[in-house]
């Protein structure tokens, strides 16, 4: 395993399970006592690089390199400002260099490349595009809480579901019981013969099961699919256009070899070109080698080239 | 297959001359970096011309030939082909003043001992420097390894090698199959044999398909045995229609011819002289230039002056 530990006291998640590692915005990390016992003021300098920190800054570790942890924290704070989206742009194109440059940026801010001239370069990108940010900013808030009320109304109809069944179960229980303690009832006072009476009993009961069926089955038809799209919005059958394309016509490969023909493989013993060779030792042949292969491919190196080249 | 393969498609040149102003280019370029950098103590003369750079270049080929021959365990001829092939491709667009050629070599033949599946390690594989210490074979070693990657880039990830060695082969089952005529194509293998080593000191691997050259080295050695194989061509390959084409592969083959004939080994003398200046050179411009470089200042390989004739030692005595 490789061990994680804290740089600084040197423990280990092996010796202390319960440890906890923290990293900051350098990217280094120290471990939960470490930064209690450092930080005990509110702010310090990072152990590793100097830098100051402040102490409500560190974040539990949640990846194994902690400079992970660094870029997923830079990348909030860049995204805040860069937060443009796809239709913002006019072509593909430059969404994907915008995109590009963004990713320069996490990228320059993550390994410490170019730090001063990066942030002013942000500075001036946030200054100049301070509308679209918030309005951006604003646009995002309300979706995400679009999303949100969605996720909201989708909970509340399932707890409501989820009663409703209760409810239905409870009530049918309830109807078994008033048919088993009627049958008791009349047993008790009736004057009819006790095998009639549990004929009876048995048809109400049978009744009583189809009338529960017929309300399983009579479920409320959802007019939404899962995903959000209405039901009976007509969806095209129509079968995709075809699109006509000439047909693949297969060409026997034609090779130049600028040289004389070259007997086939299968030829080679016909021709007697196989006296000439040393025969395959048994061992060789178990591998799928033959002596005709190597004859073959010295012929062919032999040939091919032979003649000059035509230019 | 060779037709389909990165070789042919751009690492066969049209001609000799092709060749030879693509490294004049990569000795130009380095010359124009060195003045235009501005370092003190640069000046022309001091830079290797591109006649300088073909004799050490040569020596260094021979050298890594050499090593390779006498590597334990024995290395297969296509790895040594392919490592050599290695070497002038990366000399094709490099100056040897930018990387020196002793590491360069041994990186060759590294990565060619990879590429054609012989299997040594690379601890084995520097073991083979008799003349170091284990502590200078570890720092040859890390060389190796910093300017492997450099050598498949400056060879554009072409890395598969087509050697004549297995058309050879096919040519002479060929032979014996369908060149009656012909008595005992054994005969020739051997004298084909030499033709291939020398061949794989030139241009050749550059300029031709390896078929060729292993056509040019059966038609060689049979010409030296006396005997004419023009029917062959002929009747065999199908020649006899196409005027052309025969005359074309006849004046490929006798290109190749000079190319071999005009090959010699450098003289010492020669070598010694561009040595001390290519040593000069690394030693004082290239290494804080490039940063690779910086292994060998701090390896003391590239010696300063008074050093150099330790270095020498290193160089000349440790591969064979």
């Amino acid at each position: 395993m490789d061990d994680q530990g804290c740089p600084r006291c040197k423990t280990t998640k092996y010796r202390n399970p319960s440890l906890k590692l923290m990293v900051n915005v350098c990217g280094h990390t120290l471990c939960e006592n470490c930064v209690e016992m450092l930080f005990a003021r509110g702010s310090g300098n990072c152990v590793q690089c100097d830098t100051p920190l402040r102490k409500s800054n560190f974040r539990v570790q949640l990846f194994e390199d902690p400079t992970v942890d660094k870029e997923v924290e830079i990348r909030k704070k860049v995204l805040k400002i860069y937060n443009k989206r796809h239709f913002d742009f006019p072509s593909l194109r430059e969404y994907n260099d915008y995109l590009e440059k963004l990713e320069d940026i996490v990228y320059n801010l993550t390994n410490n490349i170019d730090v001063e001239n990066t942030k002013l370069q942000m500075e001036q990108y946030q200054k100049e595009h301070r509308d679209l940010i918030q309005r951006n900013k604003v646009k995002l808030t309300r979706e995400q809480e679009e999303v949100e009320e969605l996720l909201l109304l989708e909970q509340q109809g399932n707890e409501q579901r989820r009663l409703e069944l209760l409810q239905d179960e409870q009530r049918q229980l309830q109807a078994k019981r008033k048919n088993k303690q009627a049958l008791l009832d009349e047993l008790e006072k009736s004057q009819l013969p006790a095998t009639i009476l549990l004929a009876q009993h048995k048809v109400r009961a049978a009744n009583l099961e189809t009338q529960i069926e017929k309300q399983k089955q009579a479920v409320k038809p959802t007019s939404l699919f899962s995903t959000g799209i209405n039901m009976r919005q007509t969806v095209s059958l129509q079968p995709p256009p075809k699109i006509e394309e000439v047909l693949y016509h297969y060409k026997a490969l034609q090779v130049e070899t600028y040289g004389p023909p070259v007997p086939e493989l299968e030829q080679l013993g016909r021709f007697g070109y196989l006296n000439h060779v040393r025969a395959a030792m048994p061992q060789d042949t178990a591998g799928g080698y033959t002596s005709a292969l190597a004859c073959h491919r010295a012929i062919q190196d032999a040939f091919s080239g032979l003649f000059p080249l035509k230019r | 297959m060779f037709h389909k393969s990165s070789q042919g498609k751009y690492w066969i040149f049209a001609s000799e001359d092709d060749v030879e102003q693509k490294r004049c280019k990569a000795n130009q370029n380095f010359r124009n970096k060195m003045l235009e950098g501005g370092k003190p103590g640069v000046s022309e003369s001091k830079l290797l011309e591109r006649h300088e750079e073909e004799v050490l270049i040569r020596h260094y080929e021979k050298r890594m030939v050499d090593f390779c021959n006498a590597f334990k365990p024995v290395m297969p001829k296509s790895v040594v082909g392919t490592a050599i092939m290695y070497f002038r491709r990366f000399y094709l667009n490099n100056s040897i003043m930018e990387y020196h050629p002793r590491i360069i070599m041994l990186t060759c033949a590294y990565l060619s001992c990879k590429v054609d599946e012989f299997n040594v390690s690379s601890t084995q594989f520097v073991g083979n420097l008799l003349q170091e210490t284990p502590a200078g074979q570890e720092r040859v070693l890390e060389q190796i390894l910093e300017f492997e990657l450099l050598l498949i880039q400056q060879l554009n990830f072409h890395l598969v090698v087509h050697n004549p060695y297995r058309p050879m082969e096919g040519l002479l089952i060929d032979l014996k199959t369908r060149y009656p005529t012909l008595e005992n194509p054994e005969s020739l293998r051997k004298s084909a044999d030499d033709f291939l080593t020398q061949a794989a000191m030139t241009d050749a691997g550059l300029l031709f398909p390896p078929s060729q050259i292993a056509l040019t080295a059966i038609l060689n050695s049979a010409s030296r045995a006396g005997l004419s194989m023009e029917s062959y061509l002929n009747e065999c390959l199908r020649l006899k229609d196409d005027k052309e084409t025969l005359s074309k592969m006849y004046d490929s083959m006798r290109r190749m011819k000079t190319l071999l004939k005009k090959y010699e080994l450098p003289k010492p003398e020669e070598v010694n002289a561009s040595k001390k200046k290519l040593e000069r050179i690394h030693a004082e411009f290239s290494s804080s230039s490039n940063k690779r470089k910086r292994g060998y200042e701090e390896d003391g390989h590239v010696a300063k002056e008074p050093r150099l004739t330790e270095d020498e030692e290193w160089t000349d005595e440790d591969l064979i």
